[in-house]
């Protein structure tokens, strides 16, 4: 889908307009609201729910209060608050018919010294009531799931000190230097990339001068430079800490690592300093193998396309090897100097989630109990065997509003087994929802079946499973559900219409052997005459309110 | 400053202006592109975010403040902002502080 982002300033936006369509987002239609039209644009009934919209003002033009306080006057802050709310409240009505609105917080100049040593007093300082108007604004609109408070300040900071000069302004009725713009745009793009499912989920990392200095297979694991009092193995522990803190947020970690593993693993096991401990990663690769052949089979391991990949090598060789190979892998470029890594990592515009759920954070936990389940697959040998020994039950129930963060979260980060790969907004889902049906279970919300309902037949509007449980049956028994529903009903068939996209051909493939019916290239029919039975190998907790029991 | 170093200067703030243009307007690195004037790719906002990114860059590389910000330049198609060739030679005047 073509991203549309509509830009609404009280300054001349078109900059940032021209950045985003040129650099940051290319192919996206991005269109500038006429200069200075705020209130006006915010009046009217909204682009639409295919168009997003930016607001970006200023303070002194927006919160008149401010404007004053701006110009020593006395003020009192609880007046500029109330106005803050107000302007909360128009932002809200327009969401109503945008896609998502994205506001970026209020700034302030570094040379605008205000008060001086008074600026954060309270009912004096200018930045004082600055951080306070940001923070009102920011929880008038935190029940709204589809306006995003962007940090500008960030942007200012960045783009160094002639991020606001006056010269622009008298020129060219912008106040922000490029710079500024090339930060907003890279967080605009980020937050696009979240919102459609393309945020990067796994970190695949080298380990000699990556997690540690020096090479290890020369020098043993005593011989690494981590932590101690030396400023190179300091930046190496804290790296080893942002990375473990990435996984509270549902980043997952590998390795790809050319050493002997058994060597390599010593330092995990033996080294009093490691931070990164075997349990915080869902897989690795330690060999001698071309690595991007390992990374391709780490990806496959995870059931993640390489879309969803950032590979950290200290080889500007490695690091071309594996993007050349395996399309799709964003490979950073690496500085040398390890005292840089954590701000590197830190600074990657790829993380970005439009929700954050408790299942985000528990996601390490949940690809360690997968590891150690493909563990027994493979020991195991045969796939009834495996089945088997997962013990799975999957649990039907009907979507609640509850549910909604992180059934959203589903539909727009899930691409490879996703039959019609419809992106939704919270807001958006709710208005849809009648009766998609949830599998949730011990992995946690993991697939979405939606179901529209005609007089002679049920079409599967929806039909998602995280790659997380991928190929153990459940994608059978999400089909079974449907069928069930459909014979509840008295329709006569299910009707599974496949979207094709650059990522979904596992989807098809599923649906290849699914045993439904193919009526065309894309289009796949059960009669629901017949029950779909339940997998073998899975126990089925339907707690909707179907009257037919579960068949096999 | 030498001339080599005044074109490298030119050619930042073209990279600066052509993240903002597309594909097939961008500014090529070459003597002969004209900036201002007929023939030339950038419209009013196009030739003050040049301006603006070439005057921080000189400022930058010469150690002091450089205007070269005038507007009276950019309507004057013999203003040293007319080609590269001429912003080069315009700036290889300029002294270091």
């Amino acid at each position: 889908m073509r991203e549309r982002l509509l830009l609404v300033a009280d300054f001349n936006v078109e900059t940032l307009a021209r950045y985003l369509a040129n650099t940051a987002m290319p192919g996206a239609d991005v269109q500038a609201a006429p200069f200075g039209q705020v209130y006006q644009t915010l009046s009217s009934p909204g682009p639409g729910a295919e168009w997003s919209a930016l607001i970006w003002t200023q303070p002194d033009a927006t919160i008149d209060t401010f404007r004053r306080a701006a110009n020593f006057e006395p003020v009192d802050a609880e007046r500029a608050l109330d106005e803050v709310r107000a302007f909360a409240e128009s932002l809200k009505r327009f969401a109503r018919n945008t896609r998502s609105l994205f506001v970026p917080t209020w700034t302030m100049p570094w040379w605008s010294r205000g008060y001086g040593m008074l600026e954060f007093r309270r009912d004096v300082g200018l930045a004082h009531l600055l951080s306070r108007m940001n923070l009102a604004l920011a929880d008038a609109v935190a029940e709204e799931p589809a306006i995003f408070v962007l940090d500008a300040q960030r942007w200012l900071a960045a783009a160094g000190p002639r991020a606001v000069t006056l010269k622009p302004w008298y020129a060219a009725k912008t106040p922000f230097s490029s710079a500024v713009f090339e930060q907003a745009a890279g967080d605009l793009s980020a937050a696009f990339n979240a919102l459609g499912g393309r945020a990067r989920r796994l970190i695949i990392l080298d380990l000699d001068e990556v997690l540690w200095g020096g090479i290890v297979g020369e020098v043993g694991w005593e011989g690494i430079t981590l932590g101690g009092h030396d400023y190179a193995g300091e930046a190496f522990a804290d790296f080893q800490r942002s990375l473990k803190a990435l996984t509270r947020r549902g980043i997952q970690l590998a390795i790809a690592s050319k050493n002997d593993e058994a060597v390599a693993l010593e330092v995990f096991d033996r080294h009093p300093e490691m931070v990164l401990k075997r349990e915080d990663f869902v897989c690795w690769r330690i060999n001698w193998a071309d690595k991007a052949q390992n990374v391709a089979e780490l990806l496959r391991q995870v059931n993640l396309g390489a879309e969803s990949a950032v590979f950290i090598d200290d080889s500007p060789i490695e690091r071309a090897r594996v993007t050349t190979a395996v399309p799709g892998v964003v490979a950073p470029e690496w500085p040398d100097d390890p005292t840089r890594y954590r701000e590197v990592l830190s600074a990657l515009p790829l993380f970005d989630t439009p929700e954050l759920t408790d299942e985000d954070r528990g996601r390490s936990r949940m690809y360690a109990v997968d590891r150690t389940r493909q563990e027994t697959r493979e020991a195991a040998g045969d796939l009834d065997t495996w089945l088997q020994s997962l013990n799975i039950t999957v649990i039907v129930e009907e979507l609640t509003s509850a549910d909604l963060p992180r059934a959203t979260q589903l539909l727009n980060k899930t691409n490879q087994l996703n039959m019609a790969t419809r992106r939704l907004a919270p807001h958006e889902l709710e208005q849809w929802a009648s009766l998609p049906q949830n599998l949730f279970g011990d992995s946690g919300l993991t697939g979405i079946v939606g179901l529209t309902f005609a007089p002679d037949h049920a079409r599967l509007t929806d039909f998602l499973l995280s790659c997380r449980v991928m190929g153990r049956n459940v994608e059978e028994t999400m089909l079974h559900a449907a069928v069930r529903h459909c014979r509840a009903r008295s329709v006569a068939s299910l009707v599974a219409e496949f979207m094709p996209t650059a990522r979904n051909a596992p989807c098809l493939e599923f649906l290849e052997r699914s045993g439904l019916q193919r009526t065309t290239a894309h289009q796949f029919r059960w009669n629901a005459a017949e029950p779909y039975h339940v997998p073998r190998w899975v126990s089925v907790d339907d707690r909707t309110n179907t009257s037919s029991p579960a068949e096999r | 400053m030498d001339r080599e170093r005044a074109l490298t200067l030119i050619y930042g703030a073209i990279d600066a202006v052509n993240q903002q243009l597309p594909a097939a307007r961008r500014l090529a690195k070459d003597p002969a592109t004209v900036i201002v004037g007929p023939g030339g790719a950038l419209d009013s906002l196009g030739i003050v975010t040049f301006a603006l990114a070439l005057e921080e860059q000189s400022t930058d590389a010469l150690g002091r403040s450089v205007t070269l910000f005038k507007p009276q330049w950019f309507g004057d198609e013999s203003s040293p902002f007319q080609s590269v060739d001429r912003l080069a030679t315009f700036l290889s005047t300029l002294e270091h502080s």
